[in-house]
């Protein structure tokens, strides 16, 4: 356990060190507030739905997907760049039970994607209730609750997905490209037309059960349904990233 | 540059490497090596490139699984050490930082994953002269600043047994001769120090002892003065080379004949090829000795040539 609770202090170092966690933070907070005033901008113009109607707090809520989508990216330049830059050396010199290090990594990207995903949330939330709350609104008609808890839990789980994503791939800039594309690509517009119920199976369907606020009033599947294909696939890439990071020879 | 201080003395370890083999696909890296390195002596591990020294040193630091074969420390595998960032220090590339990060941030992250306090760090940011550098970050430091930097992650947990892997590379002639004072204090302190270096003319003056290795094979293993008396060569010019090689092999000593009137012999003492000349009553022109230098028995050993048969020389 000492081990363990040695390398997941360094994980939070490098975390704190680095200028990639920062700027994703800030790049993932920037958005959030931004989509959200833009979304309230354009609300009731040009056929948008008005600001305050359900469809439009809807609309300026879907903040999961930046979580989800960020830490991705951070979860594999954080494991993909320990062999870009060859860190893995002295991490597997400091600790030769390699499993030691896959699980302080995962704890320092769940750690990561927690701080992220709350930050980003919470502040696309203040944002929307200040926009709302500037045109005399004070009911925001949407569970927010359940959202925020939803994106928490997908931004973690997208980090860790990360993580094993870049421990299994060798490019780190191909595993960025390749992840993020057959997420908001492949997933969420060739099979959800293709095949739609299928596409709610998938990774962006599980996550958009828990941070869409449209497919979370659908229940095409009930959040803790979600949950637990999120988290199958996650321990499924895990898995494989961990196998091969014992086995695989550090060159 | 600081004074490295005083530090206790370690506790003697030992590095095995028994029968050791390790594979590549259909590329034998290392083929059934074997040697010793004990403590209180600088050892090169020397080899042209592509010898196999790094991979043998992966697989010692337990980056690299071998195929056949063990490699250890004290008899354990690096990954079955108590204690493996405290018992052995290594410095194995001069890249292995983030470039983002400051020389005092990569150690802390080290210090912290290998459960080193931090006080350590400022301690071997100063004994590799890296003090006043240390919020600057990796990405701009130079080839022998990161040298120096590799080598303070090495040192970070006071270890018995320091493995460096080329840690000439990339200093100037001042950097050089810091590194060679520093090896041979730490040596001095009781420390096992095994270096590998493909540099013979720099390796020389640094080491006590020799492991020599070719197409992962071992070549020649030893203390490099003894090493170089043992590849010595006797030429004889004489006008009965016939008699003179019958008379040799008769005694026992391996001869070939150099020239058409010079014999070799190679490694035997000339008193006693002398001896057996005058024996045989074989007239004698001229008896030289040649004794190779470590760079001479370097190539020779390691040319596509050599003898099949490793070189050994016990240590005196």
């Amino acid at each position: 356990m000492t081990a363990i609770a040695n390398l997941t202090r360094a994980e939070l170092r490098k975390l704190v060190a680095s200028r990639t966690y920062l700027i994703g933070l800030t790049l993932s907070v920037g958005v959030a507030v931004v989509s959200v005033a833009l979304d309230a901008v354009v609300a009731g113009k040009n056929g948008q739905p008005a600001l305050g109607t359900a469809a439009s707090t809807n609309q300026m809520l879907k903040l999961g997907v930046v979580c989800c989508v960020a830490m991705l990216v951070l979860g594999i330049i954080g494991s993909g760049s320990e062999y870009k830059h060859k860190t893995i050396i002295p991490a597997v010199l400091a600790a030769p039970r390699r499993g030691t290090l896959v699980v302080a990594k995962v704890i320092g990207i769940a750690v990561a994607g927690v701080v992220l995903s709350v930050l980003t949330f919470g502040l696309g939330l203040a944002t929307a209730a200040a926009e709302l709350s500037a045109h005399h609104l004070r009911h925001l008609p949407a569970d927010t609750g359940t959202l925020f808890a939803g994106s928490v839990i997908a931004g973690t789980l997208f980090g860790v997905i990360g993580v094993a994503v870049g421990y299994i791939t060798r490019s780190t800039v191909a595993a960025v490209v390749g992840a993020v594309g057959w997420v908001l690509f492949v997933e969420t517009i060739i099979v959800r037309n293709v095949a739609p119920h299928l596409a709610n199976w998938l990774v962006s369907g599980a996550a958009a059960a828990l941070t869409d606020p449209g497919a979370l009033a659908s229940r095409a599947l009930t959040p803790a349904t979600a949950v637990a294909v999120l988290s199958g696939y996650t321990v499924l890439l895990l898995a494989v990233a961990s196998r091969l990071v014992l086995r695989r020879d550090v060159a | 540059m600081t004074d490295v201080p005083v530090s206790r003395l370690k506790g003697q370890l030992m590095i095995t490497v028994e029968r050791l083999t390790k594979r590549y696909g259909t590329v034998t890296a290392v083929d059934g090596l074997s040697f010793e390195v004990g403590p209180g002596r600088v050892t090169g591990f020397l080899g042209p490139n592509g010898a196999g020294k790094t991979t043998t040193l992966r697989v010692l630091l337990g980056l690299a699984a071998p195929d056949g074969g063990s490699a250890t420390i004290e008899g354990r595998r690096y990954r079955d050490l108590p204690n493996p960032a405290q018992t052995v220090g290594a410095a194995l590339e001069n890249d292995c930082f983030h470039p983002g990060r400051s020389a005092v941030e990569h150690l802390r992250v080290v210090a912290t994953a290998a459960g080193i306090p931090r006080s350590r760090v400022a301690q071997v940011l100063g004994l590799v002269g890296l003090t006043e550098a240390r919020h600057r970050r990796v990405g701009g430091f130079s080839l022998g600043m990161r040298q120096r930097l590799t080598l303070a992650g090495a040192l970070l947990g006071d270890p018995g047994v320091l493995v460096m892997d080329e840690p000439l590379n990339g200093l100037d002639p001042d950097g050089i001769r810091w590194m060679r004072d520093l090896l041979r204090h730490l040596a001095a302190e009781g420390r096992t120090v095994l270096v590998s270096s493909h540099l013979l003319a720099e390796a020389v003056q640094t080491v006590d002892v020799v492991v020599v290795i070719n197409h992962g094979q071992l070549a020649a293993q030893g203390p490099v003065a003894e090493l170089a008396a043992v590849t010595s060569t006797t030429r004889i010019r004489t006008p009965d080379t016939a008699r003179l090689m019958d008379a040799l092999d008769g005694d026992g000593i391996p001869a070939r004949l150099a020239e058409a009137d010079t014999v070799e012999v190679r490694g035997a003492d000339p008193d006693r090829v002398a001896r057996t000349d005058a024996a045989a009553s074989v007239t004698v022109l001229e008896l030289t000795r040649h004794t190779e230098n470590l760079e001479e028995l370097f190539f020779d050993l390691t040319s596509d040539h050599a003898n099949d048969r490793a070189l050994e020389v016990s240590p005196s």
